[in-house]
């Protein structure tokens, strides 16, 4: 019971996080694909960077549990290439469609209930898709600690290289980005025009 | 366009929050494992056939891999949607709204098609991040983390494959697109 208040507890500050950064606004979201605002991305990648040194901390300390995902060269590359169609289409990820639906955007609710239909389409073929794509492919569970050859490296590399990513984005998106402005009312339904 | 908006936009700024965020995951690392999201979902459907047809997911990989109601994936979905509703409710400033102003734009005032297109845009993330075994965060952020080379490759593809989509879906509209030029 521990764990589902754990879960519960977890979800409700995550969901208040993402937005309050406005990941859970697809309009913002699809700006930040189109390179017109940097915040999400940066965010993103920031917060990654940032929870890598404090796992590093932890497992110094013999806290918590990791389990690292194997790599597929083609299932997981694939299954990029389709996720991030979607996102592109949606601007929601599986995450932001939890939170913009609590929140009350009615087109993450069709996003969800997509989403049970995609996972229940994965599941019925679970079978036959994992050995035709997955397991051919399959390099097992590598991380850049075996390519580095220590852990506190590899870290440093991550946590250096997603920190420049950060920087980088601004700069890339940064010149043609405009600060976000709202007028009240506008968005709250189409039949408040404020011209 | 109110000069003072513009210089204080309704959002966190992006450093602090990412500072949140991180605390957060450590939190869900230290108390329960990689967080994930994407898991949630078959979760649902997992308490939804326990009863409603028991016996179509008793061989089923996928169903008996994830566990169901009761888990800390479900709690942690049903959270986000709490957080979700918390922090709408509790913002004067965020807009909540049904449609993109940018898709409006696009593909005019049609619900119908904004919805019909999320449902895609849902069933495809979903079906990826079930092939691949996670999503933004149950993959890209919780396995980059853990330095995971499965998360940065699946993070570099879908930023790519989503800011391609995004171009070609909203075409010429970027260099013109702002907040505030949708009336």
């Amino acid at each position: 019971m521990t764990k589902v208040w754990l879960g519960l507890f977890s979800g409700i500050a995550f969901g208040y996080v993402i937005q309050r950064i406005g990941a859970t606004d697809a309009h913002r979201m699809a700006r930040s694909h189109l390179m017109l605002d940097s915040d999400i991305p940066r965010f993103m990648v920031l917060a990654t960077a940032l929870s890598a040194l404090g796992l590093f901390g932890l497992q110094a300390v013999g806290i918590g549990r990791t389990l690292v995902l194997p790599t597929s060269l083609v299932a997981t590359g694939l299954a990029a290439v389709i996720f991030g169609i979607g996102w592109g289409i949606a601007g929601y990820c599986p995450g932001t469609t939890w939170a913009a639906a609590g929140e009350g955007r009615m087109d993450a609710v069709f996003a969800l209930i997509g989403g049970l239909a995609g996972t229940l389409l994965f599941a019925h073929f679970h079978e036959v898709l994992i050995p035709l794509l997955y397991d051919p492919t399959n390099v097992g569970q590598i991380t850049l600690t075996d390519l580095f050859g220590s852990y506190a490296i590899a870290v440093g590399v991550l946590a250096i290289g997603f920190g420049f990513c950060a920087w980088g984005i601004g700069k890339v998106w940064g010149e043609r980005m405009r600060v976000v402005e709202f007028r009240q009312g506008h968005g709250e339904s189409s039949s408040s025009p404020s011209e | 366009m109110a000069e003072q908006d513009q210089t204080t936009p309704p959002y966190w700024r992006w450093i602090p929050t990412s500072f949140a965020l991180a605390g957060i995951i450590v939190f869900i690392f230290a108390t329960f494992g990689p967080p994930a999201s994407s898991s949630g979902f078959v979760s649902v459907l997992k308490g939804f056939f326990q009863a409603a047809a028991p016996e179509y997911i008793a061989d089923k990989t996928h169903y008996q891999a994830i566990p169901g109601p009761g888990s800390w994936l479900m709690a942690f979905v049903l959270g986000m949607a709490i957080g979700g509703f918390i922090a709408g409710r509790t913002s004067k400033r965020i807009p909540v709204r049904d449609m993109p102003p940018i898709w409006e734009k696009r593909f005019g005032p049609s619900r119908i098609k904004r919805y019909a297109a999320t449902f895609l845009g849902g069933f495809l993330i979903l079906l990826g991040s079930r092939l691949a075994g996670g999503c933004t965060l149950g993959l890209f952020i919780s396995g980059s983390t853990q330095l995971a080379v499965s998360g940065l490759y699946f993070g570099v593809i879908i930023f790519g494959v989503a800011m391609l989509t995004a171009r070609l879906i909203f075409g010429k509209m970027e260099r013109t697109e702002t907040m505030d030029d949708i009336e």
